[in-house]
């Protein structure tokens, strides 16, 4: 049972990926936001969303090095390119510098010359030199190689790594003009420091420092609640996961799978699969958590629901089944069947319409979960009565007659757990109904769940939650499916035999 | 459908493979038509289910109340319209201004209407003088049934209800009808090659399946209105179709892999006859059942999630006449229950109607429930 179960929630798998990359289609649905000529917060609106990679291969990912490379490369041809190439440079920084540096000697004169002034902004960034003399060339080269041969022994990882280690065991002023003066190559460290660290100070201090290193982000007053803390370490989080790429150097293995991870889809899925869905753009709140928050009564409101509809269903069904053509199935046929021809959101707009505007939050949800019971009721019972139609007809029921068993029992036992197979079955296919309901229900009865809030996050085009949703959704009910097929195996040793042959047995 | 599966067939097929040349060709039709009727006496499948569905009285009185709803949904514009139906302006005769002339209207409309009438002008107008968008001021919003001008009352925006429920029909059934198209080709075609080529493609179309019904279709339609930088009418459509036909292809690949097991088709097979012939000719007819059923539950599931759309996404600029949108109105003016009654009754009927068709196409093409039921008269023994 256990190794069927196993095996089952392993062929959830593959589907999953499928999945994934339908939702992925639907995200290259949402508009781009259109590059303007020196636009940076569009540029930077792409990037956060990775729409400046490619979608599945990335056959040249782009690392510090080959973009301070190709910074210092436009800078030394002098053209038309010179502002942009500064530009590159200066946003690299103390991450680019040891790739920089090294290479000043191999260049032209004058192209040395200009890339030396080109890292004036760096030098100002990291508190060093003397502004007038970073703008002339010979002194600006003097000062870069000298600064190399001095410093080249702390721009190392190891090296890094200690001094934020030290700082975040006791924060002072040196320490961190140390590490301001590394400027952008202490980022990795620096934003794994503020997943880590819970401290307020030590917070503040970081995001200090990589906004000043990077421009970007937001950062942390000392006096800021626990909220601000949280959103703050998920913007800087976030915005690490999009920029990372451009303040470290990837080695010959780490090439090899950023071909397939640095790509739209790869930084897409990784993402969704290590629950960062991004920032809300209602409220700034991370929608990981925003979603814990409203889960449980979407989840709570379609349980519910489900319960309630098998247990009126499948004792409706049978009795159905039993009576067939009495009066009772005549009847509870076709008020069943307008029922099940009855949209949901009838239902809930009339249901409300019978309470007041202002009723507890308790009744409303009695209410929803009645609203959203009435469709399952109805398509569930109508299932299980035709399943039992279906196993009356069968031998064994006859012989179970014969036997002379009272007819409840042979009812009870002989027909009904038969019957409930297909049931159990289509039950695991209505949840995507049950959900889709769910989000009707909440809206009408103002019940604050996940299809609540996704509604207000319709009106405000909110992409990154609404992806989130449809992928939460999906996941949800993939796992229902496999519930349901497990319950089935567990019902019927028929189905486990059918999975394994079907496996065992197929050459594809 | 499939007549030349009489007992004569072998004997033709043998005739027609042994024979070559435009000579013959004529005598093998004539060969082919003379087995067809010999053959037709016998019942075939396609009898049997139409003559149980014409006996089904449940089912004669949904196609009926279909049959009504197209015709209003098709003839709408002459029901409820801003224009009239015909008019005679300056001795020009204008029929259904607003198919034929639509130029000539925006004048007609800008015209005085009393003082600018030449000798002679006549107008034929629509059954309500009212368009489904036409808005007219709070002076008419929210009329109660039965106002005048106004037989079903009006909305909050003063447009006209009887228009909103007329056209919406229109919008329902239209929608419901082209969806239910693209998602029936696309169910029958990946449902028979996966059950026919089997392998690769089959786990391939198995997973999609699976992926495709992990997501519930209306969060899904919500999103992608919601992502598409310009949703239109279309963007549902494509949405709905390219994603509902999931349960079709299941029943078609089942219903495939059992028609590749019959004893005929080994017979095909061994006559000689190609993959594409024993598909087409062989296993589909009687795979056609389902996606002749699932094309009515098709139209009434997309029925009933574009007026769960419209109902959510009330307010949105969109203005298409739809009862879900009347209906969403009604949640934000509680005393409006004709905003609720009138599309609400449309949209259950509709509904109704096409689960009693859908349901009795399934019982009458359900090949296990034909000893159940009497036979139709006309058989010989079949």
């Amino acid at each position: 049972m256990l190794r069927y179960a196993l095996r089952r929630v392993l062929w959830a798998i593959p589907t999953l990926l499928a999945t994934s990359l339908v939702l992925f289609f639907v995200t290259t649905l949402a508009p781009d936001p259109a590059p303007g000529p020196d636009d940076s917060a569009g540029e930077e609106l792409r990037r956060a969303r990775f729409l400046d990679l490619p979608r599945f291969v990335n056959t040249h990912p782009l690392d510090v090095e080959s973009l301070a490379n190709a910074a210092v490369s436009e800078i030394a041809s002098g053209g038309a390119e010179l502002p942009r190439g500064a530009r590159e440079l200066a946003r690299l920084g103390g991450a680019a510098l040891p790739y920089v540096l090294p290479l000043l000697e191999a260049l032209a004169p004058e192209a040395r010359g200009r890339v030396a002034v080109a890292l004036a902004p760096v030098a100002e960034r990291m508190g060093v030199g003397h502004g007038d003399d970073l703008l002339r060339p010979e002194l600006a080269v003097l000062f870069w190689s000298r600064f190399w041969d001095d410093r080249a022994l702390d721009f190392t990882r190891t090296a890094v790594d200690r001094a934020v280690a030290r700082l975040v065991e006791h924060g002072t002023d040196l320490r961190e003009a140390d590490i301001v003066s590394l400027d952008t190559y202490a980022l990795p460290e620096i934003v794994s420091a503020m997943s880590t660290s819970g401290d307020r100070l030590t917070l503040a201090r970081l995001t200090r420092i990589a906004h000043h290193a990077t421009g970007q982000g937001s950062v942390l007053a000392a006096d800021s609640d626990a909220t601000q803390v949280r959103r703050a370490q998920a913007e800087w989080k976030e915005w690490w996961f999009a920029h990372a790429t451009d303040f470290l150097a990837l080695d010959g293995a780490e090439r090899a799978i950023a071909a397939v991870t640095e790509t739209r889809y790869g930084k897409w899925l990784r993402r969704a699969a290590s629950g960062e869905l991004g920032v809300s753009a209602i409220d700034g709140e991370p929608i990981a958590e925003k979603l814990c928050e409203r889960a449980p009564v979407t989840l709570l409101v379609c349980g519910a629901a489900m319960l309630l509809s098998w247990a009126v269903a499948v004792p409706l069904g049978a009795l159905g089944a039993w009576r067939r053509g009495r009066p009772f199935d005549w009847v509870s046929s076709a008020v069943l069947f307008v029922l099940y021809a009855t949209p949901t959101f009838a239902v809930a707009e009339l249901l409300r319409r019978f309470t007041a505007d202002h009723a507890p939050s308790g009744v409303r949800a009695v209410l929803a979960i009645a609203a959203l019971s009435v469709g399952s009721v109805a398509t569930l019972s109508r299932w299980q009565r035709s399943a039992m139609l279906e196993v009356v007809r069968q031998d064994f029921v006859r012989t179970a007659h014969a036997k002379g068993l009272p007819a409840w029992r042979v009812v009870v036992v002989h027909v009904l757990r038969n019957a409930l197979m297909p049931t159990v079955t289509l039950a695991g296919l209505h949840l995507p109904v049950l959900l889709g309901g769910a989000f009707v229900v909440e809206e009408v009865f103002g019940l604050p769940g996940v299809g609540f809030e996704t509604l207000r996050a319709i009106e405000a085009h909110d992409a990154a939650w609404l992806m989130a949703v449809v992928l939460a959704s999906a996941v949800a009910v993939t796992v229902g499916l496999v519930a349901s097929d497990v319950a089935c195996g567990a019902l019927d040793p028929r189905v486990r035999e059918a999975l394994s042959l079907r496996q065992g047995g197929r050459p594809a | 459908m499939s007549g030349e599966r009489g007992p004569q067939e072998p004997s033709v097929v043998l005739d027609l493979s042994r024979r070559k040349g435009a000579a013959t060709r004529a005598a093998m039709r004539d060969s082919l038509i003379g087995a067809r009727r010999v053959a037709a006496p016998y019942l075939t499948m396609t009898r049997i289910a139409l003559a149980r569905l014409g006996r089904d009285r449940m089912a004669r009185a949904g196609a009926l109340v279909l049959a009504c709803l197209a015709l209003v949904a098709i003839f709408a514009d002459l029901l409820a319209s801003a224009r009239p139906i015909a008019c005679r302006r300056h001795g020009v005769l204008y029929l259904l201004p607003d198919v034929t002339h639509p130029a000539a209207l925006a004048a007609m409309e800008s015209a005085p209407t009393r003082r600018d009438r030449s000798p002679g002008d006549w107008t034929l107008p629509a059954l309500v003088a009212h368009g489904p968008t036409e808005t007219a001021g709070d002076v008419d919003a929210l009329l109660p049934p039965l106002s005048a001008g106004h037989p079903l009352g009006t909305d909050a925006l003063g447009r006209d209800l009887f228009a909103r429920v007329v056209h919406g029909a229109r919008t329902a059934l239209g929608l419901g009808f082209l969806c239910s198209l693209v998602l029936v080709a696309l169910g029958v075609v990946l449902g028979s090659l996966a059950g026919f080529r089997g392998g690769l493609v089959d786990s391939l179309v198995a997973r999609l399946v699976e992926s495709l019904t992990a997501i519930p279709t209306l969060v899904l339609v919500l999103v992608v209105g919601a992502l598409v930088p310009h949703p239109t009418t279309a963007t549902l459509l494509w949405t709905i179709g390219l994603t509902r036909w999931t349960e079709l292809a299941r029943l078609v690949r089942a219903e495939v892999l059992r028609g590749l097991g019959e004893d005929y088709v080994t017979a095909a097979r061994a006559l000689g006859a190609s993959p594409a012939r024993v598909l087409l000719r062989h296993v589909m007819p009687n795979a056609i059942g389902p996606g002749i059923v699932a094309a009515a539950f098709g139209v009434a599931s997309v029925v009933l999630l574009e007026a769960a759309v419209d109902f959510l996404r009330v307010g949105s600029p969109d203005t298409m006449a739809s009862w879900g949108e009347a209906m969403g109105e009604a949640r934000l003016h509680a005393g409006a229950w004709w905003l609720v009654a009138f599309p609400g009754a449309a949209l259950v009927a509709t509904l109704v109607s096409l689960h009693l068709v859908g349901e009795a196409a399934r019982d009458a093409l359900d090949p296990k429930l034909r000893e159940a039921i009497p036979d139709g008269g006309g058989g010989t023994g079949a």
